[in-house]
């Protein structure tokens, strides 16, 4: 809080006055509130309906990658094998049950895609790391294991407040 | 004490939590019950206040107003945003009828018709540990049932007014947890009151105590309204140090109006109340000798903030309306006056004809005159400038209105020198629409001026050689004289006639653009009159000639607030002016290699070449470069959705324009979306033109807000970094209602990307 009233003269003018804030770090916000929710929700579509199911997943440390399983027999196994584009919706209302200002939100896009046998270890593992109760479901044989290249992030504050972030490699191949 | 513990007798207050009744109230309480004499009155409970919020959704309406933006980032009027809207919801929001029973009973107890004071008594407020005297309200001369609800959830509301908003860290607000106690009283009238400090509040002399007293209520004293006759007692013996009469305009021979006795008394309880609570205390008191009451004792303020920390002078900017009163008189009758003729003469003088050594003295005579006035801007003219808040909270304590500004509409109907200037615009642009063979020579030459070393300067000179050229040229050239001599980032746009042409073009390009169309123009009149016409129906006859003094003080405040930044603006464009024509002058004699843009860091380097007879060779230091190009945010991060405030309403989707430099106005074509760090005077020609406005300052009653609204022009501000973060050419949408602007098209598409 530096500026008053009215605005600086002409002969003064010393650029814009900095705010006291400090540009919010999107990508720590955003790394902070997925390393604290450990589900989400991930909607898919099928057929031009669109779905969606309470996950647990894990995500790598650039946030490019993220992992879930489900079980083969179910209709979300089936919409992804057809249709590999999905969002993933992480919030922190449970840490602010009566505060919709401090709620903070994220809608993150991307695509799936089933691991074969061959290289679902490390990311079965990682998965099975953070939750550990999970451990029988994840390595069942009926069970499969999807990676989510993630290509975008929308992240919220205050209820209104938007931005997008681009992780990693991605930033460079997206047409903008 | 009713079934809820709501209401509690003021004498049977004593002993009971802070929490419960708050400071004000436990410490009154105290008293009391240590003998001395209080107001009769009662206390309404914290937990009566909780009663009142689960009544409605204040509690979301508070959060979201602390939510929206960081309060660290908000400016002081944006914080005064909140408070107000935040004061409307509370006003909106009925008293439970059990609670309502309950406050009326208590006040029929004190008796029908009495006179109350109601006053907030915060848990936490007044304590020994931050003294943060003011922050809450008190309303002292109600007496009808309505008028004590109405006072009572003032009072609530004041736990989030601006000045505890501004100090929330501090007294930890919390929307979930803060509450507030109210402390209702008889009002005590005795024909003596004042003020006792049992140490000298200004700090150093650690032995002394001061009393001041005033006849008649100790408001007059507390607003600044009667100035007070004073004594400095040693607080050790009582005796009388010094005293001084105070100017009341009674004339040099009246004697004090406190005697020995009176003094020795007030010395002596004054020291009781000091041993009784352990600090020494401020104590309001009124009445004497066996009728000395006290109002409220409260430790000594004396707060110690770093210099930077501003907010107590924010705080001097709340509008009183003693002393807007008195600035009125001095800004409009004095000061308006005395600048306007100043830059007059200014603009008057022939600098070209000045010998060196007179120029020199113009130029000294500029800067100090540039300097001067900037000093009473911040004096004067800045805190003028809150009449228009004041007119605000008026309004809404007496009207209620569904939306906390509608009292804007109050304000227009005033004359600016801005109005005159788009005024003078229009004709200008008219003169184009009407004469092709003009409009496509300056659309030529403008595309010309483009090309480097062209000179825009000659371009109004070469006007002449059109048809109908000549004519236009004249009013163009007293148009810039008179508006358009200011500075824009050190810029003098009187030297930039080509920028004027190049928006002229963009007006003529669409129909009667600046200002309103009639029929709106109208209907905004009849606005303005309907307002003005529930405000004095809501006050009443009694308060008439009061509410019509606050109409008139912010009609002024506002239309001050353009002129004087131009008229300040105006010497600074003739102190370049004198500056420009010295460089001129020293390059020319060969002692400036090249010649350099004049600023206000150059003159007296300028001047005193000027005034050396020796001749020397001089050079000018670089001005500084304006970093606030648009910064290039992380390589990964882009904003989808700023917040700000609401400032003007409506919904536009366009493409940004910022504006950073004076090229920039030139720039700028009809329907793009204004983006800047502030409306300034000297661009408010461009909003007439612009589809949506975004400023990075923020409140809803700055410049720009209100000029927006004035035009139907959505407006949000307060968008932090805004010139930084949106860039030339993104499309925007515009959200006035909501405070928004959504950066990029509507719809997104997944990258078809292929993952390994």
């Amino acid at each position: 809080m530096h500026d008053v009233d009215e605005p600086s003269f002409g002969l003064e003018h010393n650029g814009p006055t900095d705010d006291a804030v400090d540009p919010r770090d999107v990508a720590a916000g955003i790394r902070d509130l997925l390393s604290q929710q450990r589900f989400a929700v991930l909607c898919t579509q099928g057929g031009e309906q669109p779905y969606g199911s309470l996950i647990a997943y894990a995500v790598d440390d650039g946030l490019e990658t993220a992992v879930f399983s489900t079980a083969r027999a179910t209709r979300k196994y089936n919409l992804l094998k057809a249709c590999s584009r999905v969002a993933l919706v992480v919030d922190s209302r449970p840490s602010y049950p009566d505060d919709l200002m401090k709620v903070e939100a994220i809608t993150a896009t991307g695509r799936v895609r089933e691991l074969e046998d061959k290289e679902r270890g490390p990311w079965a593992a990682m998965l099975i790391a953070r939750h550990p109760q999970l451990r029988a479901f994840v390595t069942s044989p009926s069970t499969a294991v999807f990676k989510v290249e993630m290509v975008r992030y929308l992240y919220v504050t205050r209820f209104q407040e938007v931005h997008q972030w681009v992780p990693g490699p991605i930033r460079n191949a997206r047409c903008s | 004490m009713d079934s809820k513990g709501w209401i509690i007798p003021l004498r049977d207050a004593a002993g009971l939590d802070e929490r419960l009744i708050g400071g004000k109230a436990a410490k009154l309480a105290q008293l009391i019950h240590a003998g001395l004499r209080v107001p009769d009155g009662f206390c309404i409970t914290a937990p009566a206040y909780d009663d009142f919020l689960t009544q409605g959704t204040l509690v979301d309406l508070v959060r979201m107003e602390l939510g929206r933006k960081p309060l660290e980032g908000m400016r002081w009027e944006e914080i005064w945003d909140s408070a107000l809207r935040i004061r409307a919801g509370f006003a909106a929001q009925s008293i439970s009828q059990e609670l309502t029973q309950a406050i009326l009973e208590a006040q029929g107890e004190l008796g029908e018709g009495t006179l109350l004071a109601v006053r907030s008594s915060a848990p936490g407020e007044d304590s020994p540990r931050h003294s943060f005297a003011g922050l809450h309200e008190s309303i002292v001369g109600v007496s009808d049932a309505e008028e004590v609800l109405d006072a009572v959830k003032t009072v609530w509301a004041s736990l989030w007014s601006d000045a505890a908003l501004l100090y929330h860290k501090e007294l930890a607000l919390d929307p979930a947890k803060s509450r507030m106690a109210v402390l209702v009283q008889r009002v005590i009238d005795e024909d003596r009151s004042g003020v006792a400090f049992a140490r000298d509040p200004r700090g150093g002399a650690e032995h002394q105590m001061i009393v001041e007293a005033v006849p008649g209520p100790c408001s007059g004293l507390v607003d600044g309204a009667v100035d007070p006759d004073r004594w400095v007692l040693a607080r050790d013996s009582g005796e009388v140090i010094s005293w001084r009469s105070g100017d009341r305009g009674q004339g040099p021979l009246v004697p004090p109006i406190l005697d020995d006795g009176d003094l020795a008394k007030i010395h002596t309880t004054v020291m009781r109340i000091e041993s009784f609570f352990g600090w020494p205390p401020d104590v309001e008191w009124t009445g004497l000798a066996s009728r000395f009451t006290v109002l409220q004792a409260r430790p000594i303020t004396t707060v110690t903030t770093p210099d930077e920390d501003k907010r107590a002078w924010y705080l001097t900017l709340r509008p009183s309306m003693q002393r807007l009163q008195k600035l009125r008189i001095r800004v409009a009758d004095i000061l308006i006056p005395e600048l306007e003729r100043l830059g007059q003469r200014l603009t008057e003088e022939a600098l070209q004809d000045y010998n060196d050594r007179e120029l020199a003295v113009a130029i000294e005579e500029r800067a100090t005159e540039v300097d001067k006035w900037k000093k009473i801007y911040w004096d004067d003219f800045i805190p003028f400038a809150h009449g228009v808040r004041q007119l605000g909270a008026y309004y809404n304590d007496a009207v209620h209105p569904v939306d906390p500004y509608e009292f804007v509409a109050v304000l227009r109907g005033e004359d600016t020198l801005a109005m005159e200037r788009n005024g003078s615009l229009e004709h200008l642009a008219e003169m184009l629409r009407k004469n092709d063979a003009l409009r496509e020579w300056v659309g030529q030459a403008l595309v010309e001026a483009e090309e480097p070393d062209s000179g825009a300067g000659d371009l109004t000179e070469r006007l002449s050689d059109v048809s109908g050229g000549q004519a236009f040229r004249q009013r163009l050239s007293a148009f810039v004289d008179l508006h358009l001599d200011v500075t824009y980032r050190g810029e003098r746009l009187a030297g930039r006639p080509d920028l004027i042409l190049r928006t002229l073009m963009q007006m003529a390009a669409r129909p009667g653009t600046i200002g309103p169309r009639a029929s709106t123009q109208a209907e905004q009149e009849h606005k303005t009159r309907e307002c003005e016409r529930r405000l004095l129906e809501a006050v009443g006859p009694n308060r008439r000639a009061e509410a019509q003094e606050v109409i008139a003080t912010g009609r002024l405040s506002w239309r001050l607030r353009d002129d004087d930044n131009i008229l300040v603006g105006r010497l600074e464009a003739q102190l370049l002016r004198a500056v420009q024509i010295g460089i001129e002058r020293l390059v020319s004699e060969g002692r400036l290699a090249t010649s350099s843009p004049a600023t206000r860091a150059t003159a007296l380097i300028v001047s005193d070449a000027l005034r050396d007879p020796s001749h020397l060779a001089i050079a000018l230091p670089e001005p500084e470069e304006s970093s606030d190009e648009a910064a290039s945010v992380d390589g990964g991060e882009s904003p989808r959705q700023l917040i700000g405030q609401p400032a003007a309403p409506g919904v536009v989707t366009g493409r940004a324009r910022s504006i950073r430099s004076a090229e920039d106005l030139g720039r700028f074509q009809a329907g793009e979306i204004l983006v800047c760090d502030a409306i300034e005077p000297t661009m408010t020609h461009l909003v007439p033109l612009a589809g949506a406005v975004v400023e990075r300052r923020g409140g809803m009653l700055i410049h720009g807000a209100i000029i927006a609204r004035e035009l139907d022009i959505p407006c949000v501000n307060g968008v932090a970094r805004a010139t930084e973060i949106l860039h030339d050419g993104e499309i925007l949408t515009v959200d006035g209602y909501l405070g928004i602007v959504t950066v990029g098209p509507p719809e997104f598409r997944l990258e078809g990307l292929e993952i390994s």
